[in-house]
């Protein structure tokens, strides 16, 4: 059965319909063709799908479609502004946190969501922030330094 | 599959009357999206996300009635739960991910059955009931008679859990939730143990003592034998040893991809040994004689 999804995608009205049995990431990478938010394991284990949902870091792929009626919605496509790239995703490039990069757009919404909340972060709060985010490439050293940096940058702006 | 989205409990009630077996009561959906995508679509899906009433934390004299929709980060986030029920807000703290928690609800993780449900050990100590709805009427049932099996309960496939109601445990009494899990938080238990202690006046003995099980046996469970062979008496160490190995005999694990059945019972009894010893100390402010 078909469901009208009316919501709010990185600051823009979109509605679509999907099938009721649609995942949210399904939504945004299949009816709306936005291939950022990556599908991995589909479980909601890996954070590869992490988008924002009213305020909060979710993993899309365990969330329903439907859900989002009403929502608001940031994806990594919603990051950047024009050519210039959000702190956290800079930070990512000049710490070299991107291996093969599969994980990376997960990671920086959930670092973004972290520093939307607080820009001085405990390491306890650090861990916290992307224990649900896996790299398999293993990097983790160099994205923890990233979100330092993030965190400094966006103190200073 | 068809799709529907009550407004109330009584429609939605009436949805699950109608479809019965084949219906689907979906709310977080971090466990039934899974089954969608990987095992089969249920016949229909009743999404109970948007009832009213049901996503509130509220103080009700001495308990705490938790909305079946409340997400287990708003448990962790809320100073109540923090302060008077610290067994259940350490099992939310430990609970998957951020993102999971930021989704997943407290009735969901009930309702689930699963004997592996982070909250029902700690539930199950703090003698929690659930308050179900049916469409021939309300119904309080304690979630010590409330799970009948993996992924079974007395809501059959017609109830609703509306709301917990979590009194809150006596004054004096300590609590702990240990898990033992391989990749830390994210990780489903392979043995949940949850102990409160509630010591006597003098703080020489233990007055109450409830032990819950969790992902040892086919539902949560209370270890009862154990229970009644500590209450009433100082936790010495001999005592602390016949009480963990009573508590590994009292459970009943089945051997999966996680752990086998052996690893499982040494793990009840270490992990009992170790929260006894330590609700002991903190109640009484006595080492283990």
């Amino acid at each position: 059965m078909s469901v009208t999804i009316n919501t709010k995608i990185n600051g823009r009205a979109v509605s679509a319909s999907a099938d009721a049995s649609t995942s949210l990431l399904e939504f945004l990478r299949d009816t709306l063709e936005m291939k950022g938010s990556k599908l991995c394991c589909n479980t909601g284990e890996c954070g590869a799908c992490t988008v924002i949902y009213n305020g909060k870091p979710i993993n899309s792929c365990v969330t329903m479609a439907a859900d989002a009626n009403g929502a608001e919605i940031i994806t990594i496509e919603g990051l950047a502004d024009g050519d210039k790239l959000h702190p956290v995703q800079q930070a990512f490039i000049d710490t070299g946190a991107v291996q093969c990069g599969y994980c990376t757009p997960g990671y920086i919404i959930s670092v973004k969501a972290l520093l939307d909340r607080t820009t001085k972060p405990t390491a306890e709060e650090i861990e916290e922030a992307v224990s649900g985010n896996i790299c398999r490439c293993t990097g983790y050293n160099k994205i923890v330094d990233a979100i330092h940096l993030a965190a400094q940058k966006l103190q200073l702006r | 599959m068809e799709y529907f989205e009550p407004k109330t409990v009584n429609e939605a009630l009436s949805v699950l009357a109608e479809h019965g077996a084949e219906a689907k009561v979906i709310a977080g959906g971090t466990d039934v999206m899974v089954d969608i995508k990987y095992k089969e679509e249920p016949g229909c899906l009743v999404n109970i996300k948007k009832l009213p009433g049901m996503t509130r934390i509220q103080e009700n004299g001495s308990s705490l009635r938790i909305g079946a929709l409340v997400t287990i980060h708003e448990l962790e986030l809320n100073p109540l739960v923090r302060e008077k029920l610290p067994v259940l807000w350490e099992a939310a703290h430990q609970f998957a991910s951020l993102q999971i928690r930021n989704t997943a609800t407290l009735g969901g993780n009930i309702c689930r059955a699963s004997p592996s449900g982070e909250t029902l050990a700690p539930l199950l100590v703090l003698e929690a009931k659930g308050r179900l709805a049916f469409s021939d009427g309300e119904k309080t049932e304690p979630f010590t008679s409330f799970f009948q099996g993996p992924g079974k309960s007395v809501l059959g496939t017609k109830g609703l859990l509306t709301e917990i109601d979590v009194p809150y445990p006596p004054s004096g009494s300590k609590s702990v939730y240990l898990k033992h899990a391989v990749r830390g938080a994210m990780d489903i238990a392979m043995v949940g143990v949850a102990v409160l202690i509630t010591p006597d006046g003098g703080k020489n003995n233990m007055q109450d003592v409830r032990i819950g099980l969790g992902a040892v046996a086919p539902t949560p469970v209370r270890a009862t034998k154990t229970e009644a062979l500590l209450r009433g008496k100082p936790l010495t160490a001999t005592l602390l040893k016949e009480a963990a190995a009573l508590a590994a005999s009292e459970s009943s694990p089945i051997s999966d991809q996680r752990s086998s059945a052996e690893y499982r019972r040494w793990i009840v009894e270490a992990l009992t040994r170790r929260g006894l010893e330590q609700t002991w100390k903190a109640a009484t402010g006595k080492e283990v004689a």
